[in-house]
């Protein structure tokens, strides 16, 4: 594949796939329940949002969090306090829900106006050798329909982020865009 | 013969000196042209530091100060113009020239069918040259007025032609139109006004609640051609972020909470000073552009700025002054930002020898300009001023929103995510309190006795401040929030 890199981090150059920071992000700005699940007040908050309907409880369902309805009321009403396993089960049913719920106004206002503008910082190279270093500079563009990354990011599918990120829009910006697979952030608005 | 041309120019130079207006004076004709220091200084060729001195009270001297006066007169002048068109702007500049109705060679003489304004005297004239209404013959141009200015002084050098093209020159200069960010303001509150048909406080509160947007549409509009890029989302390092969600970072902005233990002996009447748009001037800092790169046991760098881990001085002069890393309870390193960094290097260079100098041993910088928001400040400023001279409450708070809201949802804001960045809201803040401590420094120095310094814009003073610090509205200047006596007999201040 033209412009990709292959081995990334084998001469020390240091950072994380822009796709994976385009989807933390997108989980920041999706914002949510701050307290960890782990402390009370957090897992309330969390078991409260996922069994506000039945439509919520359908949703938690199918996010994998299978326990019955008589385990939930106990887990509601504190007479039983979940699981190690059943705390993770739980958070991410959050997380998931939490996506799918604000994925369509975030789409809207990543979509408005003509699109978002999106900085690109550059991968870190102080731990390359100096004449293996590359003159990569901090890049900026627009991007102008989010629907793909969105919707992949709401379903969980990162590979379809990764697709929808490096394949559809990182070639806008041009030249170099393979440099910029792996960054040290990758910033923008809702 | 060139000798004696320079004699002859020597002993001019040697002649009276050239009256000027008092500085205020010299400050509010450039401002009211809305000429800027650097228009006025280009114009004089000197530097805009150079004006600034002049209108703070520094008296040119030789050539430049004819020039200067020339400028001045020229200004006061055009806008006595504007007011009543009775007095005479440039009557010398015109009678300097032979008083023939035959232009030069190179004007252009158009013959106005309907006659228009003179650019000289404000009165009806038939003639256009090179462009400009006016009168051909002088006589005309004086009719009814009295001579305003004092004679030709000696030294000036008046070639026939150009006063009168000098004349002209501001006058198509100086009263633009405000475009810009400027006009970006303007347009704001009269569409808010007009949408709430007039009503001032409906009208204030929705320019409030977008404060925030506008801000921002502000700050585009006055990187329009800059240099640098505003970068607004750049990974921010762990110090910079907030331990939890409603913590605070490791950043220590040295915020003054002193209050002076013991007063001088006898009852004291203390003047509670406010410095005027605190957070509006400490946008003028020295802001990091970039990402921030780490480096451990650097010297510091003028070029760049950030945070930095400093073992701040031991402070001795608590007595009287506050310390300028505010009132720290924790010992040990701690993290500054830039402004605090280069006041205690301030304070430690030699000239000033306050305290030791800090030891520096992490930082967190990036490449650094004082422009970044110079533009911006700059709009403000001349906004509110204006706004202060007209009276007018809705423009004033719309500023006032304006900036103090940018500066405190730069960061990790839920109000602003268009910016990202902790690190130029803890140095914008750090250089507001840096400001505070420097006219606290300035008070101690003009012999008035520091009581109190506190938060962005607080400074209680003894004694007779008015000779150290103007009073007014402006940003330079203070105004007096509160006037209490203090006794000696309990020790300790009452209010």
């Amino acid at each position: 594949m033209p412009e990709r890199n292959s081995d990334f981090g084998r001469f020390g150059a240091s950072g994380v796939r822009g796709s994976e920071l385009v989807g933390r992000k997108l989980d920041d700005l999706a914002g949510g329940i701050a307290t960890p699940v782990t402390a009370k007040r957090g897992l309330m908050a969390r078991l409260n949002y996922l069994t506000r309907s039945e439509h919520a409880r359908q949703a938690a369902r199918d996010a994998g969090l299978t326990v019955t309805d008589r385990t939930l009321k106990a887990w509601l009403e504190g007479k039983r306090r979940p699981s190690a396993k059943n705390l993770k089960k739980i958070d991410d049913a959050y997380r998931v829900g939490r996506r799918q719920n604000v994925a369509r106004h975030l789409l809207k206002r990543l979509n408005a106006n003509g699109g978002t503008r999106v900085e690109i910082h550059p991968l870190n190279q102080s731990g390359v050798a100096r004449p293996l270093q590359r003159d990569v500079p901090f890049r900026h563009m627009n991007v102008r329909r989010w629907d793909r990354i969105v919707g992949a990011w709401a379903a969980g599918d990162h590979h379809g982020l990764d697709a929808a990120w490096t394949d559809d829009i990182l070639p806008d910006l041009g030249s170099q865009y393979g440099a910029y697979e792996y960054c040290t952030n990758v910033g923008f608005a809702a | 013969m060139s000798d004696f041309d320079a004699i002859d120019s020597l002993l001019a130079s040697v002649g009276p000196q050239t009256d000027l207006p008092d500085p205020e004076a010299r400050r509010a004709l450039r401002e009211q042209a809305q000429l800027s220091k650097a228009q006025v200084a280009r114009a004089l060729g000197v530097s805009p530091s150079t004006v600034s001195a002049w209108e703070a009270g520094r008296d040119p001297a030789g050539e430049v100060r004819v020039k200067y006066a020339y400028l001045l007169d020229g200004l006061s002048a055009k806008l006595a113009t504007d007011t009543t068109p009775e007095t005479e702007p440039a009557v010398e500049s015109t009678a300097a020239e032979p008083a023939s109705s035959e232009p030069e060679g190179g004007d252009e003489v158009e013959v106005l069918t309907a006659p228009e304004l003179c650019v000289l005297c404000g009165r009806p004239a038939g003639v256009r040259v090179e462009g400009f209404a006016q009168h051909l013959d002088p006589a005309e141009c004086q009719d009814g007025t009295v001579e305003a200015r004092p004679a030709p002084v000696a030294g000036r050098p008046a070639p026939a032609s150009k006063p009168s093209e000098r004349a002209k020159g501001p006058a198509r200069r100086a009263f633009q139109e405000p475009s810009g960010p400027v006009g970006l303001i303007h347009a704001a509150v009269e569409g808010a006004l007009a949408e709430h048909r007039g009503d001032v406080e409906a009208a204030t509160a929705a320019l409030l609640k977008k404060a925030i947007p506008d801000a921002m549409s502000l700050l585009d509009e006055t990187r329009k051609g800059a240099r640098y890029d505003v970068i607004a989302h750049p990974a921010i390092p762990d110090i910079l972020k907030k331990q939890t969600s409603r913590g605070a970072d490791q950043i220590w902005e040295a915020r003054p909470k002193w209050t002076r233990a013991e007063l001088p002996p006898g009852v004291h009447e203390v003047t509670a000073l406010d410095i005027n748009g605190a957070y509006l001037s400490a946008l003028k800092t020295h802001l990091p552009l970039g990402q921030l790169e780490h480096t451990t046991g650097m010297p510091h760098d003028r070029r760049r700025a950030g945070v930095h881990l400093i073992t701040p001085p031991v402070w001795e002069h608590d007595a009287y002054l506050p310390s300028p890393i505010g009132e720290r309870d924790e010992p040990g390193p701690l993290w500054v930002t830039e402004p605090t960094l280069r006041l205690l290097l301030r304070l430690s260079s030699p000239k000033c020898g306050l305290c030791e100098a800090p030891e520096v041993h992490e930082s967190y910088t990036s490449g650094a300009t004082e422009n970044l928001l110079e533009k911006f400040r700059i709009t403000l400023k001349d906004v509110r001023d204006t706004a202060i001279a007209d009276g007018d409450a809705v423009t004033l708070e719309y500023v006032k929103a304006m900036y103090s809201k940018f500066v405190s949802t730069m960061g990790e804001s839920n109000y602003n995510r268009e910016l990202y960045r902790p690190d130029w809201m803890h140095i914008i803040r750090s250089q507001a309190f840096a400001n505070l401590w420097m006219k606290a420094l300035k008070a101690h120095d003009e012999g008035l006795a520091v009581v109190r310094a506190m938060g962005t814009d607080e400074l209680h003073v003894i004694g007779d401040w008015r000779r150290v610090f103007p009073e007014g509205r402006g940003v330079t200047e203070v105004k007096v929030k509160d006037l209490y006596t203090a006794g000696t007999d309990t020790m300790g201040e009452e209010q």
